[in-house]
């Protein structure tokens, strides 16, 4: 076995998870425009998610704020590609070369990066040698505060009404190759040694001070990184709306897609992808059951709500079962017999319960 | 069973920082709200030899410890590294300047691999991962768990943790090595064996030992000097011979266990 097929074997987890992806990518080919929709809205939730692993999973602190650097990065996005006649008469606040400028669209992708990373930055100095609940509740504050300042910053954000006439380029396609981009960052950090470092910090924090590592600093790298990849998924998201208000970017969002890591399974990115799509896909069949089916001539429709309601008995479910995620905290790998002669690299898996 | 230690080349690695010849505590006081865990401790722990620190359970061993690494910021007193004052310094700064510990209760890593678990100090010290990699391959292949290397450390027996942790101290081979008591809960035969291990770490790694350890004999048996805490005062110092002749000694520690 040659050297490349060594290096694949070694790396085969993100390639696998982009894989599995592109798969039902093109399985989606076969479904109708609204097949589509949901197909675009789940790859960009794989962003938002493997973002939040990239903190929460390496470093085991639960963060409810990664969304409010979604909405950062979704206005960001909006701030440098909405009709410029639209900025120029409600986002007044706006620098005047965003004002009457319709940048593109790799710009606000740029910009739904780096804004959202400098906030991660300053934050993370005050918050980031909290640990547990502490850190946890900071980062929800701090949820709190992005949405009161978006929702009421009217000449930069138009407050309560929406931004519009946002250039909808995102489709399936590029959603799915920016969750790719997104896989391998959070693969590279997973293995970096900074990685390595968080990691220990999960397992016992006093061990790894002990350990020579600066826990607060490897936990401030990952949520700058994790709040840059979040912040994307919301720059994409702003792009394949077309249309922009606050209100998505709260606690509904924030507890679904940390939902979804931790059903998929927290400690893992496998976890975090398959969290996205198990979780995308009980919703639709139970949107579907909603809507009512055909079977055999008799007409079967489940009463409004119970999309919610069995969202609920379903996570809770797979959670009795499977307490560690659908992934049991480890990483995807063919079996070994057909690469045997290189394990794939070692990323803890993580048997017992988290408490 | 035991191999050679070599250990590979660490570049990027400042080993000026490391190269104090003492550890020494000068009028070390905790209190905790008003109580006192020590006070008035002062002792030296000199490179190339085992000291040993027994005493009675709460006598404060284990918060003199954590003062000399970095864990517990003492009350009153002064924690000398060579001639370097050591106040403010944290925890990770201790190992960065050769100052390397481990705990009572393992505190492994356990959901990471065996070699991982040293990994983390080496890229802690600075080490890239590849070297990191090389280094604890040397230093599993020396205590001996380098067939257990991919395992998860929380799946090791008992003794196999205990090792793994004085491991995961010794890569890079830091000036001091605090080792709270190691040999706890192990046989005598487990305790022997790791006590053989322990006695070559000065000459391997040209690192001071300081050992925590309850059962008496197995101090004498290897320590150059011996220091007696007792309430969280000093009751004694001295070579193994004048510690077992010294009255109060007997009369507070060796007498209770007799």
């Amino acid at each position: 076995m040659g050297t490349a097929m060594r290096l694949l074997a070694r790396h085969q987890t993100p390639l696998l998870l982009i894989l599995l992806l592109g798969l039902i990518a093109v399985l989606g080919l076969l479904g109708g425009d609204s097949v589509q929709v949901t197909l675009t809205e789940m790859f960009i939730r794989v962003v938002v998610v493997v973002g939040l692993f990239v903190f929460i999973g390496n470093s085991g602190i639960i963060s409810f704020g990664q969304v409010g650097f979604m909405c950062i990065g979704a206005y960001a996005a909006a701030w440098a590609t909405a009709e410029p006649s639209f900025k120029q008469i409600m986002l007044q606040g706006l620098p005047v070369v965003l004002q009457e400028n319709q940048l593109p669209f790799w710009v606000a992708i740029l910009g739904a990066v780096l804004l959202p990373a400098l906030v991660a930055f300053g934050l993370g100095l005050a918050i980031m040698r909290l640990s547990g609940t502490a850190a946890s509740i900071a980062t929800f504050a701090f949820l709190i505060i992005v949405n009161s300042v978006y929702a009421n910053w009217d000449s930069v954000t138009a407050g309560v009404s929406s931004i519009v006439g946002i250039p909808t380029v995102v489709g399936p396609w590029t959603a799915y190759g920016f969750s790719g981009l997104a896989i391998l960052a959070a693969y590279g950090f997973q293995v970096s040694r900074v990685g390595l470092m968080l990691r220990a910090s999960r397992d016992d924090e006093v061990a790894a001070r002990a350990c020579a590592v600066k826990v607060v600093r490897m936990r401030l790298i990952a949520f700058v990184l994790s709040a840059a990849i979040t912040g994307m998924g919301g720059g994409l998201y702003a792009q394949f709306l077309g249309i922009l208000t606050v209100d998505p970017f709260y606690l509904s969002l924030s507890f679904i897609t940390i939902a979804m890591l931790v059903v998929g399974g927290q400690a893992s990115l496998t976890g975090a992808v398959t969290g996205v799509v198990a979780v995308t896909a009980v919703v639709e069949v139970l949107r579907l059951l909603e809507r009512g089916i055909t079977l055999g001539g008799t007409a079967l429709a489940l009463p409004a709500g119970s999309q919610e309601i069995g969202l609920g008995l379903v996570m809770a479910l797979i959670l009795i079962f499977r307490p560690n995620g659908l992934s049991r905290g480890r990483e995807l790998v063919l079996p070994s017999r057909r690469f045997g002669f290189a394990a794939p690299a070692r990323i803890s898996p993580r048997p017992k319960a988290a408490s | 069973m035991q191999h050679a230690y070599v250990e590979p080349a660490a570049r990027g690695v400042d080993r000026a920082l490391t190269n104090a010849s003492d550890l020494s505590a000068d009028g070390l006081a905790v209190r905790f709200q008003g109580l006192a865990a020590i006070s008035g401790v002062s002792l030296t722990l000199h490179r190339h030899e085992v000291f040993g620190l027994i005493g009675p359970n709460g006598a404060g061993k284990t918060t003199l410890v954590n003062c000399l690494t970095g864990f517990q910021r003492p009350t009153e007193g002064r924690v000398l590294l060579g001639e370097a004052d050591t106040a403010g310094w944290s925890a990770a700064e201790f190992r960065a300047r050769g100052v390397a510990r481990t705990f009572q209760a393992g505190r492994l890593f356990r959901d990471m691999s065996v070699i991982e678990n040293v990994e983390v100090t080496g890229a802690g010290l600075g080490l890239s991962l590849r070297a990191a990699r090389e280094h604890a391959r040397a230093m599993l292949d020396w205590i001996g768990l380098s067939d257990k290397a991919g395992l998860p450390a929380g799946a090791l027996a008992y003794t196999d943790q205990r090792r793994l942790g004085i491991a995961r101290a010794l890569i890079l081979s830091p000036a001091f090595v605090l080792l709270d008591e190691p040999a706890a809960g192990m046989s005598d035969a487990e305790c022997e064996e790791l006590m053989d291990l322990v006695a070559s770490i000065p000459s391997t790694f040209t690192c001071g030992v300081l050992l925590i350890e309850h059962n008496m004999r197995v101090v004498m048996g290897i320590s150059q000097r011996i220091h007696v805490l007792d309430g969280g005062r000093t009751l004694a110092e001295g070579t193994p011979g004048e510690i077992q002749r010294h009255e109060a000694v007997i009369a507070a520690y060796l007498g209770m266990e007799a």
